[in-house]
């Protein structure tokens, strides 16, 4: 059945439904939503699972960490200066090969403070080792949530789901919650072939000598990789119970004869679809939804675009001097293909800005240029900053909207 | 080939084949030491023993382990002045544990709901000891061989058992019903035969006890009066302190002098003091040689500090480091006496003697003049053991030098308080069953105590004492008893104030912090009493769990 929920008690009411032993969290601004409802949950008795109440993000990591290692379905969300407390938790988490889902409601990371989205915290963790897939929307929030759970048990690997702070988390949307059944049907027990046992003593996280460090990331590295079958099997499986699918790796929607290309990750997928479907003057362009953005759809993202001429990455993270996160993938990925198509990259919505409909103007403009831009802020207002502290060349000309 | 499992997990039993107590240059193990309180009972209590359980609410378990040192709780957690408190380590953190007001509350919670003494009856024809005397010395050494399997007759020359305790200690600090429940629920237990009214010499023969018993011990205490002059005066009307008491005790009243001064520092002046307060006596003053106890004093009165400042509450006057130089009498009655102050100091050979300082000298007017300066020896009926000296003379155990006979309590001469009577009285016994080839299962502690030094007071939490109430001097009058004792609440928190110097109190510090996990936790007790056992194969020796454990139970010894 339908109904008006916000996304973060439908991601709640999501983790729920996939019967989690042990939910540790420390609530920050814009996950705080998510953790509250599943507390509520569990004081309602809607929810039996061990629910701590951690004094850091560091511990609610940690927490998980055991939980999951003693055999526990264990589940944590966090965004921002949380992820970054976080971090070296996340690198043992995975590092150890614990499976355990955390959602990370994305948002900026100071300084400065700002408590509204972009995907700087999720990408601080981006070389942790975890599986990240982003949402487009709340339903696939919901519907990620659940197949994250089955993805981490298959791969033994920690999957962190992006969900867009406020745009989605704070937003009311018509969800369609699976039934319980369905969510049973799909997710089998967890059972951890590795968990901790009292009567049989092991060692984790012992010191590995230079003699096994390599094979240890290479086996890492290796199992992020192979998940990509299991991410696009969990969402078959999933579209076959319900319907529904997020697209697997990544989710390309557009003419098939289309020139230009965008690609982007989250919920600005939603936006760039309406502003062109509303300007039909400006050419349809093919835009590209990276869902999983480790392990990286390289292969995938060549065939999505094959045909293209121009292709645009709309980045929603900053790497301060160097040439895009996601532009420099893609374009690695393209590069030395037949007929490349050529990749220019831009930041934009930085810390909660908006991005109006506008903005797909914008990228059709960038891809029509002759000049290549490697790199750029899209939506950067230079008239805002005294002149010692603008750089035209790394503005999108034009920038002032 | 080896190869990496996956996350790094190590093949089970991995750590395991690291056998680290190899690595130990020392071992940790588990000393049970005597406590100081342990150590310091002349009893040989074990407080802490019962304190322990005490905090755990199980009163009866804990009354039960205290008797089976001292069966006269409910009279010495009043009387003794507790050295057990003195030496007390808490009293270096913060404040010693009321230990006396805990074993007042234990001995009396056993008289109100009438705890059975833990003694199986002995068997018919067991040994049947006699005891002269159902004083402390005597009551004690007699709870002690029934609890060994012997039968005891205990002979009373009074109608009563208890000795001073029910002759002469005053009912405002020892009340008569409290002596009279505690000693006559003692000699009721079956195999202990009370017969009252037969006095050694008079009603009984010495040699015919020791024909007709399997040994005698004998305290009879020391009531006579001891000769007291000022060069050779005395006053024609003078009255003995300890007299005085016993006739305030049985008569419920004495001569009441409008002045009256007490010579003497110990308990029984004390005592009178306040009887002659209690009986209407306008002035009372206590004139003693010693000073008043403090720290730092080298010469302190014997009486207890508390004792003595309920006293001067009551408006007695102490006049401390004064010797009584002079008496004035008109015809045969004191009409005053004249003190001067007096002073230990070194002689020419260091050693301390009292010295008076000439010109200090003044005049007290007073209508009675008491001394109270200590009792001697009544010989009569043992003369022969005495062989003319003022006490019986023991041994450690107890015993005479006259096979078959033993001694303890107040006719040794040594014995002091009521407290050392009844360890007196337990040595004896112990002596007595191991002369008839029987075990003796009483075990006394001569080891050191565990110092503060060896504790570690990180662990511990500044805590007041409690205390019980007192009476205001104000409402203070005739027998009512002046110092209340604990509810079960109070006992129970003042028992959590104990550190457990010496013993596990099973605080889990050694099982959480041991860095190699060789320190296993038993769910019964393991067999040295604590909760832990080391596990050798795997400790390294590094020290840390001596280190932490609070009560210095843990000690590090070089590898054997």
């Amino acid at each position: 059945m339908r109904q008006a929920l916000e996304g973060s008690q439908a991601i709640a009411r999501a983790v729920a439904l996939c019967r989690p032993d042990v939910v540790s969290a420390y609530p920050i601004t814009p996950q705080t939503h998510i953790v509250e409802n599943i507390a509520k949950l569990v004081a309602d008795g809607e929810l039996k699972c061990e629910y701590v109440s951690v004094e850091s993000e560091h511990s609610a990591a940690s927490v998980a960490l055991g939980a999951a290692a003693a055999g526990a379905r264990a589940y944590t969300a966090s965004a921002s200066q949380g992820i970054l407390l976080m971090c070296e938790v996340l690198y043992d988490i995975a590092g150890l090969r614990i499976p355990m889902v955390l959602t990370c409601a994305n948002r900026a990371v100071s300084a400065p403070l700002s408590i509204w989205n972009d995907h700087q915290d999720s990408m601080a963790v981006r070389d942790a080792g975890w599986i990240q897939i982003h949402c487009a929307d709340n339903q696939e929030a919901v519907d990620t949530t659940i197949q994250a759970f089955r993805i981490a048990q298959d791969t033994d690997l920690p999957v962190m789901v992006c969900v867009d702070g406020f745009t989605l988390t704070h937003t009311l949307e018509p969800i369609e919650l699976p039934t319980q059944q369905q969510v049973d049907d799909f997710l089998p027990p967890f059972v951890f072939a590795r968990a901790l046992d009292p009567r049989k003593p092991l060692s984790i996280g012992t010191m590995a000598t230079p003699d096994w460090f390599t094979e240890a990331r290479h086996s890492h590295h290796g199992a992020v990789l192979a998940a990509a079958e299991v991410i696009a099997a969990a969402d078959a499986d999933w579209q076959r119970i319900t319907g529904r699918c997020g697209g697997g790796l990544l989710a390309v929607d557009g003419p098939d004869d289309a020139r230009i290309g965008v690609v982007c990750m989250g919920s600005i997928t939603g936006t760039l679809q309406d502003a062109r479907a509303a300007s039909p003057e400006l050419p349809a362009a093919r835009i590209i939804r990276l869902r999983s953005y480790r392990p990286f759809p390289a292969q995938a993202l060549r065939e999505a675009c094959a045909g293209l001429d121009q292709v645009v990455v709309l980045e929603r993270a900053l790497a301060p001097g160097g040439v895009g996160i996601v532009g420099a993938e893609v374009r690695a990925a393209l590069y030395g293909t037949p007929d490349a198509p050529r990749v220019q990259s831009v930041a934009a919505g930085l810390g909660g800005r908006d991005m109006p409909l506008t903005t797909y103007a914008r990228l059709i403009a960038l891809a029509q240029a002759e000049a290549t831009t490697d790199f750029a802020i899209l939506d950067v207002e230079l008239d805002k900053l005294p002149e010692a502290d603008r750089y035209a060349a790394a503005a999108m000309a034009g920038g002032q909207a | 080939m080896k190869q990496y499992p996956r996350g790094g997990i190590a093949e089970p039993g991995a750590s395991l084949d690291y056998h680290t107590g190899s690595w130990r240059l020392q071992r940790p193990v588990h000393v049970h030491q005597a406590a100081p309180c342990h150590h310091a009972c002349p009893a040989g209590e074990d407080a802490q023993a019962y304190l322990a359980l005490v905090e755990q609410g199980r009163m009866q378990a804990a009354w039960e382990s205290l008797v089976t040192a001292n069966p006269l709780p409910a009279i010495t957690g009043r009387v003794c002045p507790h050295p057990c408190e003195s030496a007390c380590n808490r009293g270096q953190y913060d404040e010693a544990v009321s230990i006396h007001g805990i074993e007042r509350f234990l001995g009396d919670e056993a008289i109100r709901q009438g705890w059975a003494y833990p003694v199986a009856p002995p068997p018919a024809d067991a040994p049947v000891v006699a005891v002269v005397g159902a004083g402390p010395a005597g009551l004690s050494c007699a709870w002690h061989l029934l609890r060994a399997g012997l039968r005891v007759d205990v002979f009373e020359a009074e109608s009563e058992p208890g000795g001073i305790c029910a002759t002469a200690i005053p009912g405002y600090r020892l009340p008569p019903d409290t002596v009279a429940l505690e000693c006559g629920r003692l000699m009721a237990l079956d195999g202990i035969e009370f017969r009252p009214g037969q006095r050694l010499g008079r009603d009984i023969q010495l040699h015919e006890l020791r024909q007709q018993y399997a040994a005698v011990f004998l305290g009879v205490g020391a009531q006579q009066a001891r000769p007291w002059s000022i060069d050779g005066v005395t006053p024609g009307d003078l009255h003995d302190g300890l007299a005085l008491l016993q006739e305030w005790k049985r008569v419920g009243q004495i001569p009441v002098p409008e002045r009256v001064a007490v010579v003497g520092g110990g308990n029984t002046a004390v005592d009178l003091c306040r009887v002659f307060k209690r009986a209407g006596a306008k002035r009372v003053m206590l004139v003693t040689h010693s000073g008043m106890p403090g720290p730092g004093v080298p010469d302190p009165m014997r009486a207890l500090p508390r004792e003595l400042a309920q006293a001067q509450e009551e408006g007695v006057e102490v006049l401390t480091h004064r010797g009584v130089r002079r008496l004035v009498l008109r015809g045969e009655k004191a009409v005053g006496i004249e003190t001067v102050h007096m002073k230990k100091l070194p002689d020419a050979e260091g050693r301390l003697r009292r010295v008076a300082f000439e010109g200090t000298e003044s005049l007290l007017h007073v209508d009675m003049i008491v001394p109270a300066t200590g009792q001697d020896v009544d010989g009569r009926g043992f003369e022969e053991l005495l062989k003319g000296s003022a006490a019986l003379a023991i041994a450690a155990d107890g015993a005479i030098g006259t096979p078959g006979v033993y001694a303890g309590g107040d006719v040794t001469g040594n014995a002091g308080t009521v407290t050392a009577a009844v360890g007196q009285g337990r040595r004896a016994a112990a002596a007595i069953v191991r002369s008839l080839q029987r075990e003796a299962g009483i075990d006394w502690t001569d080891a050191a105590p565990v110092a503060f030094a060896a504790l570690n007071t990180e662990y511990y939490e500044p805590m007041r004492r409690h205390h019980g109430a007192v009476l205001p001097p104000a409402e203070r009058e005739g027998e009512l008893e002046v110092e209340q004792g604990f509810d079960p609440a109070a006992a129970q928190a003042e028992a959590g104030r104990c550190l457990s110097c010496g013993n596990c109190m099973a605080c889990d510090n050694c099982y959480t912090l041991c860095p190699d996990t060789a320190v296993l936790k038993t769910r019964d007790l393991a067999e040295d009493g604590s909760h832990y056992v080391f596990d050798y194969e795997y400790c390294k020796g590094c020290g840390l769990c001596a280190n932490e454990c609070p009560t210095g139970y843990i000690q590090m010894v070089v590898e054997p």
